[in-house]
C-alpha cells in the first residue's frame, strides 16, 4: 500500500502569477492558523471577563498567574527594559503552542508548515540585528563579522545565518516528524488491521478489516510524546531561544 | 485538490504568517494584558493604601499610648502624693490624740492628788475635833470643873497647834 505524505492543501489561489511572491494562496497553513488566533483571542476574553479587584475568579487568578508568568519569563531573561516584548514573546508561545496542540483535534497544524517558522525565525532574527545595531552602532556590528581575525568573515556571516534557520528547521522538524510518524503509525495499523480480521472468511472478514479498530488506543499513547511533549517542548525552546538570542545582542560587545 | 510539497517554504504564506504573529501580539495585549495588568495596578495601589492606612493608625495608636503612659504617670505621682499626704496627716492626728490623752491623764492625776489631798484635811480636821472632844472629856474629868466652851477651845486649839508642830 502506498502512503502519501504531502504538504498543506491548498483551498484557493489566484491565477495570477505576481514576480516574487507567485501565486497568492489561501492553504491549510492559513486558515488553521486563523483559527488558532480565534482560539487565544477568544481564551483571552473568556479569561479576562468580569474582572475584579478582590475576591476574584479562579477564572481570573490563572489568567493573572499566564500573565504573572509572562512577565517572569520575559523581564527575568531579558531584563526590565524588555518589558515591551512581553506581547510579542506572548504571542509567539502562544500560537506556536496551540498550533503545536490543534493536530490533536485532526487538524494538520500549521507549524507542520514550514513557511509559519521561516516568518517567525525571520522576524526574530531582525529584532537580533536591530538590537545589535542598537547595542553598537551599525559600524561596530559590521565590524563584529571581522572578529577575532579577517578570514573569519564568511564564516561570521554563516553562523550569523545559521541562527533563524536552525531556528525554524528545529521546530519544524519536530513537528514534522510528528505528522510523519503519525501517518506511518495509522497506515501500519490499517493494514494489520485489515491481516488480522482479513483471517476471518468472506465478506465478514472484508468488512471488518475496512474498520481501522486497530487506530484506538496505541496513536493516543504515542500522541502523549509527539504531540504533547513535542508541542510544548518546541514552543517554550523557541520562546527561550528567541528571548536569548535578543537579550544577548542588546549587550555591546567589548 | 491542490497540496504545496511537504518541505517548501510558500511567500504568501511567509507574508501572512508575519502578519499572524504581529497580529496576534497586539490582540493578546489588548485583551489579556492591558486588562490583567490594570487590575493587578489597581490592587497593588489598594495594597498601598492599606498599608499607608495601617501606618497610620500605628502612628496614632504610638501617640495614644504615649498620652496614655504619660497619664499613668501623672497618675501614679498623684497617687503618691495622696498616700503621702493621708500618711502625714495619720501621724499628725495620731501625735494629737497623743498629746491629749497625755494632757489628760496629767488632769485625771492632778485631780486624783487633789481629791486626796482634800481627804487627807477633812481627815486630819476630823481627826482634830475627835482628839479635841476627847482631850475635853479628859481635861474636864481631870479638873472636874466645867470651864467654858471658848476657853476650852482655845485651849486645845493651842494644845493642837503644838502637836502639829511637834509631829
Amino acid at each position: 500500500m502506498n502512503i502519501d505524505i504531502t504538504g498543506a492543501r491548498i483551498f484557493w489561489e489566484t491565477p495570477i502569477k505576481l514576480p516574487v511572491l507567485g501565486r497568492l494562496c489561501i492553504s491549510e497553513t492559513l486558515v488553521v492558523s486563523w483559527l488558532v488566533m480565534l482560539i487565544i483571542t477568544g481564551l483571552c476574553i473568556f479569561l479576562t471577563r468580569d474582572l475584579k479587584v478582590e475576591n476574584i475568579s479562579k477564572r481570573q487568578a490563572l489568567a493573572e498567574m499566564i500573565v504573572e508568568t509572562a512577565d517572569n519569563f520575559v523581564v527575568g531573561n531579558m531584563g526590565e527594559k524588555f518589558r515591551y516584548m512581553i506581547p510579542f514573546v506572548s504571542a509567539l508561545f502562544a500560537t506556536s503552542l496551540v498550533s503545536n496542540l490543534i493536530s490533536l483535534v485532526g487538524l494538520r497544524s500549521p507549524t507542520a508548515d514550514l513557511s509559519t517558522e521561516a516568518a517567525w525565525a525571520v522576524v526574530v532574527f531582525i529584532m537580533i540585528t536591530g538590537q545589535k545595531i542598537k547595542a553598537n552602532g551599525v559600524g561596530g556590528y559590521l565590524k563584529g563579522f571581522t572578529t577575532p581575525i579577517v578570514i573569519m568573515t564568511p564564516f561570521n556571516i554563516l553562523s550569523e545565518l545559521a541562527t533563524p534557520i536552525s531556528m525554524a528547521c528545529r521546530h519544524f522538524g519536530n513537528i514534522l516528524s510528528g505528522v510523519v510518524i503519525n501517518a506511518l503509525i495509522y497506515a501500519a495499523l490499517a493494514v494489520a488491521n485489515r491481516a488480522l480480521f482479513g483471517l476471518i472468511p468472506g465478506a465478514v472478514g472484508k468488512f471488518l478489516g475496512a474498520v481501522p479498530f486497530l487506530d484506538v488506543g496505541l496513536p493516543a499513547i504515542l500522541s502523549v510524546y509527539f504531540d504533547w511533549f513535542t508541542g510544548v517542548m518546541q514552543a517554550f525552546i523557541f520562546c527561550m531561544l528567541t528571548v536569548m538570542y535578543i537579550a544577548n545582542a542588546a549587550q555591546p560587545d567589548e | 485538490m491542490k497540496v504545496q510539497d511537504l518541505v517548501t517554504l510558500v511567500p504568501w504564506t511567509f507574508v501572512a504568517q508575519i502578519l499572524n504573529l504581529f497580529l496576534q501580539a497586539f490582540l493578546i495585549k489588548k485583551f489579556l494584558f492591558k486588562p490583567i495588568n490594570e487590575v493587578l495596578n489597581k490592587r497593588r495601589e489598594a495594597a498601598d493604601a492599606q498599608i499607608r492606612e495601617a501606618q497610620t493608625a500605628r502612628q496614632e495608636a504610638d501617640a495614644i499610648k504615649s498620652e496614655y503612659e504619660q497619664n499613668m504617670a501623672a497618675a501614679r505621682e498623684q497617687a503618691n502624693e495622696i498616700v503621702a499626704r493621708a500618711q502625714k496627716t495619720a501621724s499628725d492626728q495620731s501625735d494629737e490624740i497623743l498629746a491629749k490623752a497625755g494632757e489628760e491623764a496629767r488632769a485625771i492625776r492632778a485631780k486624783a492628788q487633789a481629791d486626796i489631798e482634800q481627804e487627807r484635811k477633812n481627815a486630819v480636821s476630823e481627826m482634830k475635833n475627835e482628839i479635841s472632844s476627847v482631850a475635853m472629856d479628859i481635861a474636864g474629868k481631870v479638873i472636874e470643873r466645867e470651864i467654858s466652851p471658848e476657853d476650852h477651845r482655845k485651849l486645845i486649839e493651842e494644845f493642837i497647834e503644838n502637836v502639829g508642830e511637834a509631829s
